[in-house]
């Protein structure tokens, strides 16, 4: 891909307007520049400076008379990419497990209980048709603009996907041979949804959760897009903007590795927390 | 359960239920138990009575309500009609007092051998909350369920197969284990669901060698005057299986003749055969063509679809126990 890349950007050089023939001086213009939308490496190293590059983050100090006076430091801090960073993947991660908690929650109870199952299939079949980004203006009206927005957004977009998946797993991967020896066993109601039936869907939770990953990223970084102030959805739309493809491809390369880390990590969690699984 | 007097029949007068000889240690009494489904009428009037140490076989053509019979001793269907009563007690749910081993998912797959024969133990002994958060203070208790658990896991043969999980063993070994899982919490009843119709002959012969060796473990403790420890019912389709394995065998059937107790329609199975089954000593070396008559009589009277018979004319257990002519756990 790297090389691919290399070839295209150098193939798709343009004309340089302040490139003279008869100038043949050692600092004379080139006569072909980078194509603005193929940053070749001289730009990737502009990008990345820009991107890592240390900003103002305002620190607290005291002063000898007791005071306290707020200075600017340059600080990688106040980087984009830590900044960015830190903002999205926090609500990432907060949101995913807001939607994680209540879907595998809702998902169980309705696997394991029909009347709680006759009142909420219908609901959730209809919610799971709404696409999520059309939520968002009900969303700005009753969250707000704010860090609940992000979290609302991914939570409430794979809420509906993430119970179907749960509550059909618990449904109809627990044969009810399994069940009724369970109840010879000695088990009781919770101990068949919480040692039978949570155990034996456990994987396919996990499976359900790292799917629910890319959606929830697509969410977050539309919301981020449109509202955001600081996170990869918007830098990508400033950058965007300004045609800044270094930064922005950058940033897409950050994406993408995070995203295949995290599934890495979820397979991972599956193979150590269900060794049956798959054998 | 010792059964002060002649046991009361079902409605059908004859049944096995009321010929039980007085003194009789009774674990599963089934009494006058129909069921139906919409307008199908699955079983009808079906009396018996299982004495303790007994391996009674279950055999009957396909569609003769044998797994609904089996549900309704289970406690998962109970019956509409009749009684199933598991050592005096009614079964109106499934209960630690029957065990059940399914001919497929017999085990958790997402446990070990040995947790899955500790899995009773363990539900037994604590509750969810304990299970979970609490673990950590409960590891004396898991230790010593968990070499109960071992010792019985060798005494089926699979010590050396504790950490496997399901998806790494044979049938064979999973139906081990799943009946080591069952015994551990000592059930006054086993029910056997054609377990072993999906194994191979090598591993059938074995895991048949295995009841055999349970149900001389009962002949043990009739010698030494105490209670047998086994009570089991097997269901099979295989007629040698079933005569070889137990004790008794049982024929349920849809195909008697129901005209002559004026029905108008088919009024579902009910049992048409109970007879004295002879009684092996694990090892002992035994012929197929010893059981051809038996054989014959339960294919004509059971299997067959053209009725030929009234329902009471073949059952005939308890006489026989009464004659003296059966072996076993009831034998003199």
């Amino acid at each position: 891909m790297v090389l691919g890349y290399a070839l295209l950007s150098h193939a798709k050089r343009v004309p340089n307007p302040s490139y003279n023939p008869a100038d043949t001086s050692p600092t004379a213009a080139p006569r072909t520049v980078p194509n603005v939308a193929l940053p070749d490496a001289a730009g990737f190293r502009d990008g990345l400076r820009r991107v890592f590059m240390p900003r103002d983050v305002f620190v607290e100090v005291p002063q000898p008379d007791g005071s306290v006076v707020r200075e600017a430091r340059k600080s990688f801090f106040g980087s984009w990419y830590w900044t960015d960073n830190v903002a999205t993947w926090g609500r990432l991660f907060a949101g995913l497990s807001m939607g994680i908690a209540a879907g595998v929650v809702i998902g169980m109870l309705m696997g394991c209980y029909t009347p709680i199952e006759a009142m909420l299939r219908l609901p959730v079949d209809f919610l799971a048709k709404i696409p999520p980004t059309a939520m968002l203006a009900v969303f700005f009206v009753t969250v707000g603009t704010e860090r609940e927005l992000f979290w609302a957004m991914i939570s409430f977009g794979i809420l509906p996907t993430l119970i179907q998946s749960v509550y059909l797993g618990a449904r109809k991967d627990v044969p009810q041979e399994l069940i009724d020896k369970a109840r010879t066993l000695g088990a009781s109601q919770p101990d068949i949804v919480g040692s039978v039936i949570l155990r034996q869907t456990l994987p396919v939770i996990i499976e359900s959760a790292r799917l629910c990953v890319g959606p929830a990223m697509v969410y977050l970084i539309a919301a981020e897009w449109l509202v955001a102030s600081e996170g990869f959805g918007y830098r990508l739309r400033l950058q965007g903007r300004l045609n800044d493809m270094s930064v922005v491809y950058l940033y897409l390369v950050v994406l993408g590795a995070a995203g295949y880390a995290i599934d890495v990590a979820l397979r991972e969690v599956v193979r150590r927390a269900c060794p049956w699984w798959g054998k | 359960m010792q059964v002060a007097g002649v046991l009361q029949a079902g409605q059908g007068g004859q049944g096995a239920v009321g010929d039980v000889p007085q003194g009789t240690d009774v674990v599963l009494r089934v009494d006058g138990v129909s069921q139906s489904f919409g307008s199908k009428r699955v079983l009808h009037d079906v009396n018996f009575a299982i004495a303790r140490g007994q391996i009674a076989a279950l055999v009957g053509p396909s569609g003769s309500g044998k797994s609904t019979l089996l549900r309704a001793i289970l406690g998962t269907h109970p019956a509409m009609t009749g009684s199933v009563e598991m050592d005096g007690k009614r079964v109106v749910a499934p209960s630690q007092d029957c065990g059940i081993v399914y001919q497929r998912y017999t085990l958790f797959p997402f446990l070990t051998a040995l947790e899955n024969v500790a899995m009773g133990p363990w539900l037994h002994s604590t509750n969810l909350l304990e299970r979970t958060v609490l673990r950590p203070f409960f590891g004396n208790a898991r230790k010593r369920i968990l070499e109960e658990a071992r010792a019985l896991l060798g005494q089926v043969g699979l010590a050396k197969a504790a950490d496997q999980y399901p998806s790494e063993m044979s049938g064979g070994m999973c139906q081990r284990v799943a009946i080591a899982q069952a015994l551990i919490m000592k059930p006054k009843l086993l029910l056997l669901d054609e377990p072993f119709g999906a194994l191979d002959e090598a591993m059938r012969e074995e895991l048949q060698e295995m009841v055999l060796e349970l149900y001389a473990q009962n002949l043990a403790a009739k010698g030494r005057g105490e209670r047998a420890p086994y009570t089991i019912m097997i269901v099979t389709h295989e007629l040698n299986e079933a005569i070889y394995v137990s004790d008794r065998v049982l024929g349920l059937s849809q195909y008697w003749r129901w005209e002559e107790e004026s029905h108008a329609a088919p009024p579902g199975a009910t049992i048409v055969y109970d007879n004295i089954a002879p009684v092996f000593a694990p090892g002992e070396a035994f012929d197929p063509m010893q059981f051809r008559a038996q054989r014959a009589t339960i294919r004509r009277v059971v299997m067959e679809s053209e009725p030929r018979f009234p329902r009471h004319e073949h059952v005939r257990f308890w006489g026989q126990v009464r004659a003296g002519e059966a072996q076993g756990v009831l034998g003199r």
